[in-house]
């Protein structure tokens, strides 16, 4: 005698006696190939599952920012792939104090963006102006003042796990957006400006820089000063002299 | 600065700085200076009146530094002088603690003009340019003087002592 009954025949016996009409077969074969969704979560889905993120950064932030793009962190696994080009980027990371001199090429590069465009403010520098907000010339005092901020990640520098968490924060943020409120976020006036009256020169960069007529040749005086140690009194005779002849 | 120059008076003419290989050398070919104390280390340091840079360097370069190492400048404190600094070396194959030598140029605040060095050392290009920049010190003859770390429409000089960094309400206070 079989002390053990074959398991399976006993499943099916017990199967017809249950549920004599058998399992809704069809109903679980829409359920695992049919997904019910809204194109908002699908269309937030496919963006926040491939955010590129610009190739930027101008201090010791990049630093932690470039290990982050490395094998031990890793963040290619979550559709982070840097760009160098701002028309190919989605997200900027500005990681690294900016300067009023770097201010405008950081708007330019946030304007030549596509929308939608999302900012991380890295490290201290870009939230407050960090260590240089008390009496530096020239910093910044927090990126806010130029681009939208998205995400704050406070940190001097935050360490590549700080810059996970906020890229998560920032994926949960975009997976509640809604294609039909996108015309209602815009940026808000954020501060008092006054009609610059812009005074425009020349441009600085010509290309001539070593070709420069200055450069080929040091000016007289300094040449005759250079020929021979001449003494000081000699040399004003010489200068009185050239005057002289105009 | 000032302060070791304070101490150096009180201590009196005991103090007199012995004059080192290089300045020695100087003074028997008539350059005129002054040896100021030597570093911690015990480079010389040379105090070189601006009149006489151009034909002092000069000679220091036919005499074999050939190289610039550094160009620099300080505010020596509230109203003093603006000084600019050049360290030079001697560089050669295999050299074994090669000679060095420091020069100050001690400026006037109210009218700061040195000779540059350019057209004897180049690379004193762009270390004569941030000197300007943060201390405004003009370099004649330097064939490129513009600033070129702030931008090119700032006003003052940044690392001068008296200096007072202006307030932007747009990119510093406002949000």
């Amino acid at each position: 005698m079989v002390m053990n009954p074959d398991t399976a025949s006993s499943k099916d016996v017990l199967n017809q006696l249950t549920n004599p009409i058998g399992a809704p077969q069809v109903t679980q074969d829409l359920s695992e190939n049919v997904i019910l969704t809204t194109l908002d979560d699908l269309h937030n889905w496919a963006r926040l599952s491939s955010l590129w993120p610009l190739l930027y950064g101008t201090a010791c932030c990049f630093i932690e920012f470039a290990a982050l793009i490395g094998s031990r962190f890793d963040f290619d696994r979550f559709g982070l792939v840097p760009r160098a080009s701002p028309r190919q980027a989605d997200l900027i990371i500005t990681a690294g104090t900016i300067t009023m001199k770097m201010a405008p090429a950081l708007v330019r590069l946030y304007e030549q963006m596509p929308d939608p465009k999302y900012v991380i403010a890295m490290g201290a520098c870009t939230i407050t102006g960090g260590m240089f907000s008390a009496d530096s010339p020239t910093a910044v005092r927090g990126v806010d003042k130029l681009i939208p901020v998205d995400v704050y990640m406070p940190g001097c520098p935050p360490r590549p796990e700080a810059i996970i968490d906020a890229i998560i924060k920032l994926r949960k943020k975009i997976s509640n957006e809604a294609v039909q409120e996108r015309g209602l976020v815009g940026q808000t006036h954020r501060y008092y400006t006054r009609s610059h009256n812009m005074k425009p020169v020349p441009d600085i960069l010509t290309g001539e820089y070593l070709r420069s007529s200055t450069r080929q040749a040091p000016p007289r005086e300094l040449m005759q000063a250079m020929g021979m140690p001449v003494s000081p009194a000699l040399e004003e005779v010489q200068q009185k002299e050239e005057s002289a002849r105009g | 600065m000032a302060e070791s120059d304070q101490a150096n008076k009180s201590e009196g003419q005991e103090s007199i700085v012995e004059a080192g290989k290089t300045s020695r050398w100087l003074t028997e070919n008539g350059f005129e200076h002054e040896a100021l104390e030597a570093d911690h280390s015990g480079v010389e340091v040379l105090k070189v009146d601006r009149d006489f840079l151009i034909p002092f360097a000069t000679a220091l370069y036919a005499y074999g530094f050939n190289y610039l190492q550094c160009q620099a400048a300080y505010d020596s404190g509230p109203g003093g002088d603006l000084v600019s600094t050049y360290h030079l070396m001697k560089l050669t194959d295999n050299a074994d603690r090669p000679d060095e030598v420091r020069i100050k140029v001690f400026l006037p605040r109210e009218d700061p003009r040195v000779p540059s060095v350019y057209w004897i050392w180049k690379a004193a290009d762009w270390q004569e340019r941030e000197s300007y920049d943060m201390y405004g010190i003009v370099y004649e003859g330097h064939p490129n003087l513009k600033r070129i770390l702030m931008p090119e429409d700032w006003k003052g000089y940044p690392l001068r002592k008296d200096y007072v960094s202006p307030d932007f309400f747009e990119l510093q206070d406002a949000y």
